[in-house]
């Protein structure tokens, strides 16, 4: 797992909390780019002419979701992909997955952080911001980009669609580790 | 027996029913007791966090469960306040000229002359976290809502698990995030009287796909799980129709 990728759990503590915090604004919908991420070339030979496949998803794991809420529009070789462009197969547009966040850390210090520590006898819930999951069906994208690359790069561009003063509105797409799956016939 | 209750959808209330409706809401939002309006929206995210979405591991099998829970204990607190009502469901997949996303009953800022529509905005009052404000919207371009086919999409997951998992990550989340605002981040969303009709939207499709499907491959092991703080159990929710409603698109009764 890359430095860039991981998860920072809870990752802006916004103020100590006690009394006398200031009221906690309202949440907006941010009008300043997200960081986009583009991953390393990945072949796709899987998806070559040869191959035979059903449908094929992008498998994305360990989503942080404790900050921003947010689009996650998924490109395919197109690197230099913005909020502005278009979602279609001809900008390698593949699908988009959703985050609904938690919005920042309303508690005290420590509260977000996701307790890893549990023993057997432990019965309480797990922690709400235990990391997500999100899978987006490129079969059309990924099957036209085989027929003519053998290598592919996957970008995701973030489109912030909720976020509190606590949240960061730059490093949103924050994961552990992505994987294509196929499945055939 | 009694009859069913059928939760309407929200393009179909007529005007004395939308009336009963906030008159429900707005009686609710008038008190601060633990049948009150801001009560039951603080179940949610702050300041009682009891929630459940989607994670990789068990959770992600309470998010339909706990929220359907969640929606009856509302729902009897709201007919409580007027008998006569049910929970409306908000179809995101109209388009206009029938709805321009934010359905109009809702997007009203003002009804009967001047009067304040509490299913515009609510007032959020809380000591701690700090929030005072009134709730508000963002709406995104309405051709960015779930259409009819990817509802349908989603619907045609045979295993309950691809269908939790979608019907949360790609419907739910997404109409979350469109609707912006406090609609838009977990803490604060369900303050937003808009949040129960489009959990009433969620909690529908789910009994669809159960008509369908039954409960699938529903993980057994959680049946006797307790989704707290309501006094309930998942087995307790599994079937609409025990807790007392339909959703479907009309009752006749036939006379025998």
């Amino acid at each position: 797992m890359g430095k860039a990728s991981r998860p920072r759990r809870g990752a802006k503590r916004a103020r100590p909390a006690a009394s006398g915090r200031r009221t906690i604004g309202a949440p907006t919908r941010p009008t300043t780019p997200a960081k986009t991420y583009t991953s390393k070339p990945v072949s796709v030979e899987f998806a070559g002419p040869s191959h035979r496949f059903q449908w094929a998803d992008l498998e994305i794991l360990g989503i942080d979701h404790s900050e921003a809420s947010y689009e996650g529009r998924v490109f395919l070789n197109n690197p230099k992909a913005d909020a502005k462009t278009p979602r279609t197969i001809d900008h390698g547009y593949a699908g988009s997955f959703y985050i609904f966040g938690h919005g920042g850390c309303f508690g005290d210090v420590g509260h977000c952080e996701v307790n890893g520590h549990r023993d057997a006898y432990d019965f309480r819930d797990s922690h709400p911001l235990v990391p997500t999951r999100a899978r987006v069906p490129v079969t059309d994208t990924l099957r036209q980009l085989a027929k003519t690359s053998s290598e592919v790069t996957i970008t995701v561009v973030p489109v912030v669609t909720g976020a509190t003063e606590l949240c960061n509105t730059t490093d949103v797409f924050r994961f552990e580790r992505m994987r294509f799956l196929t499945y055939n016939p | 027996m009694a009859d069913l209750r059928i939760r309407p959808g929200v393009h179909n209330m007529s005007s004395a029913e939308v009336s009963a409706f906030r008159d429900a809401y707005s009686q609710m939002m008038a008190i601060t007791d633990n049948r009150s309006y801001g009560f039951f929206a603080g179940l949610h995210g702050v300041p009682g966090g009891f929630c459940k979405h989607s994670t990789q591991s068990a959770p992600a099998f309470l998010f339909l469960p706990w929220h359907r829970a969640y929606l009856y204990n509302f729902e009897l607190a709201a007919r409580d306040r007027v008998s006569s009502v049910t929970l409306p469901w908000w179809d995101w997949t109209l388009r206009p000229p029938r709805q321009d996303g934010i359905p109009k009953s809702f997007a009203d800022r003002v009804v009967d002359g001047n009067k304040p529509n509490p299913l515009f905005s609510y007032r959020i009052d809380l000591a701690n976290p700090p929030i005072h404000q009134s709730t508000r919207r963002e709406p995104g371009p309405v051709d960015d809502l779930p259409t009819q086919a990817e509802v349908e999409d989603v619907l045609g997951n045979a295993d309950w698990t691809d269908f939790t998992l979608a019907l949360e990550g790609q419907l739910h989340n997404r109409v979350h995030g469109w609707t912006g605002g406090h609609m838009g981040v977990v803490a604060v969303a369900a303050f937003d009287p808009i949040f129960w009709s489009h959990h009433c939207m969620v909690d529908r499709l789910w009994w669809m796909w159960q008509v369908r499907n039954g409960n699938g491959n529903f993980p057994t092991d959680l049946l006797d799980t307790v989704l707290a703080p309501f006094n309930m159990r998942v087995r307790d929710v599994l079937s609409v129709n025990d807790l007392g409603y339909d959703y479907a698109a009309a009752q006749t009764v036939v006379p025998i």
